[in-house]
């Protein structure tokens, strides 16, 4: 059997160790509470806490380091992204594990040179412009047009779901320059500062608390220098991109896990012989398989990255595990706690209250990024070779 | 399928060890094997011994191969593919606790006879049926209920792992199948494998039979490794279920296409990929951790749990995409559809395994770095 975790990436996590205990704790626990209020965006607090381990070279672990990285591993990047999940960190979500990669991919030299840095910095925050009222899933059907003007293109349209707008420096922005009835080959792929003339940020609130947005984007001028790929080659842009957003963690699911732990703890079930104790230790015994489970898919996608593969259907299975956990963890969670679980965000509320914060938030966990159907006939079909 | 964890070596011994079975065994085979006295072919058992399978993990001083866990969890997974039913199972989990416990000239002359190709049965129940006590001059006896016992009555080697009431220790002891003359009953088994009531109430373990006395936790850590070897057929239960009816829902035609084509059917084919991958990854990561010196008992209870509990939901799965046909007599389905929930009991009781899980990994923070 090979092994994924050497002993040369348990240095490597030592040693991030070592850094994080070291930060200033203020920082620490106000990024962390921000980061468990909406862990979607780095916004105050998590940003300056980016910006502290972009300064001291923590960012972009698994980067080449001609582009300023550090060179190592998809397995040691697994291990820093788990770390931060674990401390409820942020660790530079979309924008330093899906933009700055696929720069590297497809961007010219100019667009590396202009946006790289900045993202290694901590200094900058895409949102990613994709879906649209009438284009979720089938995300091919998206109608924001872009019409060439010269060297500029000008933009019309609306996009929707785009988080971390209200906070970003720059929208990351699929955009329709060829015929809807091309579908795919008629979208190309922009990046627009979001202090442009012409973007209004209409914040939504989600049930769990974290904030989203629309965007309306209206006779917007994006630069043609801006396109990252070809004009109405957006399609391969938004794939690989996607391909760089398919890794899930699982230290996550061990955190809510965690809180339950400590409540359970604090009520004497934790151990003992009690029915009340007995049910929870059962439930908590599985819940423990189903993280480690999640564990070994998320290692696994950073194993394949590492060969130099790219998860497809092992992504897929990653996620839907993912999700579903994390629901059923906050879910059965509240169960055991009983009515006392009703009692909302308060110095009253048993586990802080975040079983029940996650709970309102685990929606978007089964739909969000490609919905758990569609995850499921990714496996049947890439995964088992079944017809469509 | 390939598994990308297996080395190139395991994955030699994998096709080498795949293709013996291919060449005999099938649903016809395994009925008429299910209905036949000994409920295997003593020729095809000398066959395995002579290729050195039931003997794969002893020491290569007593004459084993000498080879890894990981090695003997690889027979046992094309053991679990197949749906093969004979003592080789209760042989190498026998010889694997025997070769971890503390040296002494008689387990290496157990050893040695296993290598000769003497089957060989363990019992060690899971839910602590059975428990010693002192009956002074260095004697136990043993007390409790009966206890099942996989192909006891096929054994000349007998190993007891049973816990001692009071100190916290555990017994290995050796007993001749002379010694338990009376006291073992046939029964009938709920797959195709073959098993015996043994009631060791009131049993006095003979003096020169108790081969170690041993801490809790390193007995634990023994029955982790051998429960291991249950997990990796598991595993290979799964597999072949899942690839049985993965080509089923391609070939398989209703309402003009094939049955896969159905959204509904290929959600629950994705589902059994899930189960099959979590089994599998599970059992893989124990696998690479649990060597002898390690103490990894907590993620060989996850892999053990998650590799029963994916099996039976597999074939469960798998009879509802094979419809009526899954359910008869002449396909293999219903040798897997058995095997899953038998092997997953004979881990013993779902809440004693839950709470062992949870007292090591949530309680104690066992099994990961996190």
């Amino acid at each position: 059997m090979k092994t994924a975790v050497t002993a040369e990436h348990l240095r490597f996590l030592g040693d991030l160790r070592h850094y994080l205990d070291g930060l200033d704790d203020g920082l620490i626990e106000a990024a962390r509470q921000e980061n468990i209020e909406d862990p979607m965006q780095a916004r105050e607090h998590g940003r300056r806490f980016l910006q502290q381990l972009g300064g001291d070279g923590w960012l972009g672990v698994s980067w080449p380091q001609e582009y300023g990285g550090q060179g190592r591993s998809a397995i040691e990047h697994w291990l820093f992204a788990e770390e931060l999940y674990n401390r409820r960190l942020p660790n530079g979500l979309t924008t330093l594990n899906v933009i700055g990669p696929t720069l590297i991919l497809m961007g010219t030299d100019e667009q590396k040179a202009a946006y790289l840095p900045g993202i290694l910095r901590g200094e900058l925050e895409f949102a990613i412009g994709y879906s649209e009222p009438d284009a979720g899933s089938d995300l091919a059907s998206l109608r924001t047009r872009a019409v060439r003007d010269d060297d500029e293109y000008v933009v019309n349209g609306q996009k929707v779901w785009t988080t971390g707008a209200s906070v970003a420096t720059h929208l990351w922005l699929a955009v329709r320059t060829g015929r809807e009835e091309d579908r795919h080959r008629g979208i190309s792929l922009l990046i627009t500062p979001m202090d442009a003339s012409g973007i209004t940020v209409t914040p939504i609130i989600t049930q769990g608390g974290e904030c989203t947005n629309a965007v309306f984007l209206d006779d917007l001028r994006i630069p043609a220098s801006q396109r990252i790929g070809g004009e109405n080659d957006g399609w391969q842009t938004v794939t690989a991109a996607l391909n760089f957003e398919r890794m899930f963690y699982h230290n996550e699911p061990r955190w809510e896990l965690r809180q339950l732990a400590e409540w359970a703890a604090g009520e004497d079930l934790l151990t003992g012989s009690s029915p009340a104790a007995h049910a929870l230790q059962e439930t908590m015994g599985e819940h423990a398989v189903d993280v480690e489970i999640c564990r070994l898919f998320a290692l696994r996608g950073a194993r394949l990255l590492a060969d130099g593969s790219v998860p497809y259907a092992e992504a897929s299975i990653n996620k839907v595990w993912w999700g579903e956990l994390r629901q059923r963890i906050c879910d059965t969670g509240m169960d055991l706690i009983g009515e006392e679980a009703t009692i909302a965000r308060s110095e009253h509320a048993p586990a802080h209250g975040h079983l029940d914060h996650g709970l309102r938030s685990s929606p978007v966990w089964r739909f969000g990024a490609g919905t758990n159907e569609i995850q499921l006939d990714i496996i049947a079909t890439r995964g088992l070779g079944l017809p469509r | 399928m390939i598994d990308p964890d297996l080395s190139p070596d395991e994955l030699l011994l994998a096709k080498t060890v795949r293709g013996w079975f291919d060449n005999f065994v099938d649903n016809t085979y395994l009925n008429a094997q299910e209905v036949s006295d000994l409920g295997y072919e003593p020729h095809r058992w000398k066959e395995i011994n002579r290729l050195g399978w039931s003997s794969i993990n002893i020491p290569e001083r007593l004459g084993g191969a000498g080879a890894t866990l990981a090695e003997a969890a690889i027979i046992a997974r094309e053991l679990g593919r197949a749906a093969y039913a004979s003592p080789l199972l209760s042989t190498v989990r026998t010889a694997t606790v025997l070769a971890d416990a503390p040296a002494d000239p008689r387990s290496d002359a157990a050893l040695t006879e296993l290598v000769a190709g003497a089957p060989a049965a363990l019992v060690a129940p899971p839910d602590r049926a059975v428990t010693a006590t002192s009956s002074g001059s260095g004697g136990f006896r043993l007390a409790g209920r009966p206890v099942v016992v996989e192909w006891l009555e096929a054994a000349t080697s007998v190993v007891l792992v049973v816990p001692v009431s009071a100190d916290g220790h555990w017994l290995y002891a050796l007993v001749s199948p002379r010694e338990l003359s009376g006291r073992v009953t046939p029964v009938p088994s709920i797959d195709n494998e073959r098993a015996a009531w043994l009631d060791l109430d009131g049993f006095d373990l003979p003096l020169d039979g108790v081969l170690a006395h041993v801490p809790g936790p390193q007995a634990d850590y023994a029955m982790a490794r051998a429960n291991l070897l249950r997990a990796s057929l598991m595993v290979g239960g799964c597999e072949s279920v899942l690839e049985r009816t993965a080509r089923y829902a391609k070939e398989r035609e209703q309402f003009g296409q094939p049955i896969g084509a159905f959204q509904a059917v290929r959600h629950h084919l994705a589902r059994m990929a899930i189960a099959t991958d979590a089994a599998r990854l599970a059992c893989n990561d124990a696998l690479v951790r649990a060597t002898p010196d390690a103490q990894e008992s907590a993620i060989v209870a996850v892999a053990l749990f998650a590799a029963g509990r994916s099996y039976v939901q597999v074939v469960l799965t798998a009879a509802q995409v094979h419809g009526g046909v899954g359910t008869t007599a002449e396909h293999v389905l219903h040798h897997h559809f058995r095997r899953a929930k038998a092997m997953q009991l004979r881990s013993g009781r779902r809440a004693d395994r839950l709470h062992e899980i949870h007292d090591a990994l949530i309680v104690r923070g066992e099994g990961s770095l996190w």
